[in-house]
């Protein structure tokens, strides 16, 4: 009775568990499909900074209004003879010289790709662990209760302290099959885990022997 | 009676403190004598034979040894018995590796380490691989695995450490922006990145089409009180909800992952254990929790946190490597080079993570773990440059390069920065260790949730109004830093300035009104960050100290330079200034006074010095200004050490009494290791004797006491020492032959001789031998608490032996140690926990 209890509990958390790696995996697939077909925003660019163009040919007139020019060309390229006088030449009349000593051009690189893979995990780690935290707090208690329910006659009361640790060794579950093993297992370690999350819990929140 | 104990296997006390050091080195080749002896030991290790076969191999250790046995073998019946016992002193370090008792050599939660005896058991690990390298093919591949297991261990470390920095650095830019709007065509993309290739734009940033804020997401109109409300909403909404996701997945994850983490990593360093501080839970949640902190706009940093990073991930790669994984003493080698590595990746500078580690963090630090560490940071450096997380080409936000000079008079206002850095950084260490301690005592501590949300509620309330505080603490710190010119359009640059001047000279200008007004809003942006950083470090969300101490100080010493600068235009003819400014030209650069400022403050907080000059030049890549940074960095601890004793993390590790013998202190005092040594005057010493005790006898004595380690002696009535046993190889030990062994009982004697016995009772003797320690580190009772002290730190001891004419006298443990300081500081010893 007990044992099937138990069994069934341990078997809901690994199945969980090991939906969540399917998902884990699921999502890195995708991730690696779509990250191929990104070419929206360029990677390069020339930026030149620049006054506006008041503050040279008026020159009393002083402005901390800013221009940026941007433009994709190569490296060696980047200077505001090549930038900013192709597109404004024409107005400056003459000062050209002036106004390019004037700005700052900066050739800069990026790599959209990593950006976006790294924010599309970010996401995806905080969203399954916020699920999985609400499993725990909503679910768990819940699936714990029946279970506790079901076996108050046999005095099975907290499955998490010490001394049902050494009950539930996974050598104790020798009889079972090799496919419950390992749900055994995993659902032992999820057990160990949160007695050792609890355990600090208590170290840092209540006792505040850590961490202050 | 003095002579009895010289005779059979006591003769040991006498021979093995002295030639303990020879033997370990020469063991092997002893065991081939003794092979042939009816030695019950040997006979049972399968191992040692083994190990035995390969004789015609001459090691240089085999010569010097036989050669000792040539000659010690004229001598008599003594000396060759002697031998026989050296030999199994040797052998019972050996078999403390070997796998037939699980759990031997690892430590229980919130245990002290013993150095001695775990780097002793990789010596024999070591030699034993050496040994064996002669023998096969198989043999030399081990061998070579060995040698540079450490090195790839280090390489892993610095990958995936290299990784982590990225992948934080990006989400938390990314969601620090989210805060203030979306790039609806590419939401991965922040502000910066998102108004990449937009042209034609005015600098300040505000009108890129294709950032969207939130009241344009969701009205047309931009400018207004309505859409400044509803940005403002959005902005404490966003904070919030990135506070509360992190302060409650720190709760229900892992907790150990909130803090700074440099303070336990520090304890851990010098030898403690806290299990399931550095585990895979803590890694993810406190990477993720950095994020999702550091974007909700809160007055701390990722950089602080990103050691315990690097550390989590030295220790999970520590456990590919036995050698280190297994052996805890090896292990902090690997988390000395992986603080290494979070420096390296925090700041962008792998020289000052190196020695950060040594000089703050490590305790432990040969040679060869500082060019692991720089190995390690130099990988970890590399890697983050080549994610190139901010698009800047370097591995910080707030990198700045500067190439001006300062003027020689200017060295009096750094050191007066130095001052006020180390007097802000007091007030800041005072105040928010009173805080920490009323948070553990009072009923605050009940409500950790809470707290952290009343905290972001009011940074986020009163910060957002002032846009120095509006923007993240790295945009800000990178304001300060740089200096004035066409692609800097803050107010803070609003300067009269002549604009048909070449754009390199950028000269010393009258300050225009917005200048006034950014020293104000400065102003009032450095009280609410100093007073909000107070309230934040502590919190239970991953938070770091560095970059709001450096925002403090890069805050203040902007505004000094500013007042520098000012009175430099408007007296340019004063001495002081006359060789230098005559020409208007380069100056005084506010933006180095800011960077000093930085360093000022940190340096007091921290109390770091030589790592903290260097962290700061390589975050400017301008060697010229060491000399100001130096000065101020002085100044700073010279102040800090005169107003207030300790650095932030030697607070906190003072706060939470964690058992660290820091090494900084002295010890004054003139008691002697009688005064401290356990037990007290009339208290019993719990020891065992060598064999005359029965398992049963053993077992009632660890019920009955809570030592962690007995003192094992001839007999009660001579008190003569043997060796030490650690309790829980003991438990261990007594577990395994019982579940082995069908005939051990109550009743059967515990031997920790070799035990050749004559009587034949019925039941058998438990041998345990090859957990004893026969070579622990024993002073007499009269030898000074300072030497005792030293030891106790130069030798990572975790307990020693008191002996009086040779007999057993007690024992001080590193705990005993710790109370012992703490109350000649007059301060509460019960504080100290743990061990």
């Amino acid at each position: 009775m007990y044992r099937n209890n138990k069994e069934k509990h341990i078997f809901n958390e690994s199945f969980k568990n090991i939906m969540l790696k399917h998902i884990f995996a699921v999502i890195v697939i995708v991730l690696i499909c779509l990250s191929g077909s990104e070419a929206q925003y360029d990677d390069k660019r020339c930026k030149c900074i620049c006054p506006s163009l008041l503050s040279v040919i008026n020159t009393t007139q002083s402005s901390s209004e800013r221009k940026t020019y941007i433009i994709n060309v190569p490296p060696s390229e980047c200077k505001c003879e090549n930038v900013v006088l192709s597109k404004v030449g024409d107005q400056l009349k003459g000062k050209e010289e002036i106004f390019c000593s004037r700005c700052d051009c900066k050739y800069e690189n990026r790599n959209t790709t990593i950006i976006k893979i790294v924010v599309i995990l970010v996401i995806w780690v905080i969203s399954l662990l916020v699920i999985y935290m609400l499993f725990l707090i909503c679910l768990d208690p819940l699936l714990n209760k029946r279970i506790h329910k079901a076996s108050t006659n046999i005095g099975y009361h907290e499955h998490n302290n010490e001394d049902d640790d050494s009950s539930t060794a996974p050598g104790t579950f020798h009889a079972m099959g090799e496919r419950g093993n390992v749900l055994n297992r995993v659902g032992h370690q999820q057990d160990k885990w949160k007695r050792q999350v609890r355990e600090q819990r208590r170290n840092i929140y209540d006792r505040h022997t850590m961490l202050n | 009676m003095e002579k009895f104990p010289l005779k059979g296997t006591t003769l040991s006390n006498n021979t093995i403190p002295q030639n303990h050091q020879h033997t370990l080195t020469t063991y092997q080749s002893v065991d081939t004598k003794v092979e042939n002896s009816d030695d019950v030991y040997f006979v049972d290790d399968a191992q040692s034979r083994k190990r035995n076969t390969p004789r015609d191999s001459n090691l240089s250790s085999d010569d010097d040894m036989l050669e000792v046995n040539n000659t010690s073998s004229h001598h008599g019946q003594n000396t060759v018995l002697s031998e026989h016992i050296r030999i199994d002193d040797a052998s019972s370090h050996i078999s403390v590796d070997s796998d037939d008792i699980p759990g031997i050599g690892q430590y229980d939660d919130f245990h002290t380490i013993d150095w001695q005896r775990d780097i002793a058991r990789d010596r024999m690990r070591h030699r034993y691989i050496v040994k064996k390298k002669h023998d096969s093919i198989w043999g030399l591949i081990k061998g070579a695995h060995d040698a540079w297991s450490g090195w790839l261990c280090v390489l892993l470390v610095g990958l995936f450490t290299g990784v982590a920095a990225g992948i934080i650095d990006i989400g938390a830019s990314w969601m620090t922006d989210l805060k203030f709007g979306i790039c609806p065509q590419a939401f991965w993309l922040n502000k910066e990145q998102c108004c990449w290739s937009y042209n034609e734009t005015t600098f300040d940033g505000g009108n890129c089409s294709q950032w969207w804020t939130w009241p344009e997401v969701f009205s047309q109109s931009k400018d207004g009180a309505g859409p400044y409300m509803i940005s403002y909403m959005f902005y404490i909404a966003w904070a919030l909800l990135f506070a509360s996701l992190s302060a409650s997945l720190v709760r229900m994850f892992a907790p150990y992952a909130c803090g700074s983490g440099i303070p336990e990593i520090k304890t851990i360093l010098s030898g403690f254990i806290i299990r399931g501080y550095l585990g895979k839970w803590t890694l993810i949640i406190k990477s993720v929790g950095l994020i999702l902190s550091v974007s909700a706009g809160l007055n701390l940093g990722k950089e602080g946190p990103m050691v315990h990073i690097a550390c989590c991930i030295g220790n999970i790669f520590s456990y590919l490597f036995p050698k280190y994984g297994r052996n805890e003493a090896k292990k902090r080698e690997i988390l000395s080079a992986a603080a290494a590595a979070g420096v390296s990746v925090a700041f962008g500078a792998p020289i000052g993570g190196v020695l950060f580690s040594l000089e703050e963090v490590s305790y432990y630090f040969p040679l060869k773990t500082l060019w692991r560490s720089f190995f390690c940071a130099l990988i970890a450096a590399f890697i983050l440059r080549s994610i190139n997380p901010f698009g800047n080409e370097h591995s910080v936000l707030f990198y700045v390069e500067y190439n001006k000079p300062w003027i020689f008079f200017e060295l009096i206002p750094f050191v007066m920065l130095g001052i006020i850095g180390g007097v802000i950084a007091t007030l800041f260490i005072k105040a928010n260790l009173f805080w920490c301690r009323y948070r553990k005592t009072s009923k605050l501590g009940q409500y950790p949730v809470t707290e952290v949300l009343i905290v972001t509620v009011a940074t986020a309330v009163i910060g957002y109004p002032n846009p120095y505080t509006r923007m993240s603490t790295s945009q800000l710190i990178y304001l300060l830093f740089r200096q004035c010119g066409v692609s800097n359009a803050d107010i803070l640059c609003d300067y009269n300035r002549n604009f048909t001047a070449v754009k390199s000279a950028i000269e010393v200008a009258a300050a225009g009104p917005g200048v006034y007004k950014a020293i104000w809003l400065l102003v009032l942006a450095l009280i609410l960050k100093l007073v909000m950083t107070i309230f934040t470090f502590g919190m239970k969300v991953p938070c770091g100290l560095f970059i709001p101490s450096l925002c403090l100080g890069a805050i203040m010493g902007r505004i000094v330079g500013i007042g520098m600068e000012q009175l430099a235009y408007n007296y340019p003819h004063i001495w002081i200034f006359s060789e230098a400014c005559s020409t208007g030209v380069d100056c005084i650069t506010p933006g180095l006074y800011a960077m000093v400022g930085a360093a000022a403050v940190l340096g007091g907080v921290t109390r770091m010095t030589v790592s903290l000059v260097v962290i700061m030049f390589e975050l400017t890549g301008g060697v010229r200004y060491i000399v100001p940074l130096m000065a101020a960095a002085m100044a700073s601890k010279w102040v800090g050490d005169a107003l207030g004793k300790q650095g932030i993390y030697d607070a906190h590790i003072g706060l939470n009494g964690y058992p660290f013998l820091d090494s900084k202190d002295e010890f004054q005092h003139t008691t002697l290791a009688a005064d401290v040594m356990q037990p007290k005057r009339n208290e019993a010493l719990h020891v065992l004797t060598q064999d005359s005790m029965t398992v049963e006898d053993v077992e009632n004595l660890l019920k009955e006491t809570e030592h962690n380690g007995f003192p094992v002696i001839v007999s009660k009535e001579s008190q003569y020492l043997v060796g030490f046993v650690l309790r829980r190889d003991l438990n261990l030990a007594i577990a395994n032959a019982k579940r082995m062994t069908e005939e051990i009982t109550g009743q059967s004697l515990v031997l920790f001789t070799n035990g050749n016995n004559t009587q034949s009772h019925s039941p058998p003797p438990l041998k345990l031998k090859k957990i004893l320690d026969m070579a622990p580190i024993t002073i007499t009772d009269q030898t000074p608490m300072e030497t005792v002290v030293d030891m106790f730190r130069k030798l990572g001891l975790r307990q020693t032996l008191v002996t009086h004419n040779g007999r057993l006298l007690g024992v001080i443990t590193k705990k005993d140690v710790l109370r012992h300081v703490k109350q000649l500081d007059n301060e509460d010893p019960n504080s100290v926990l743990f061990n």
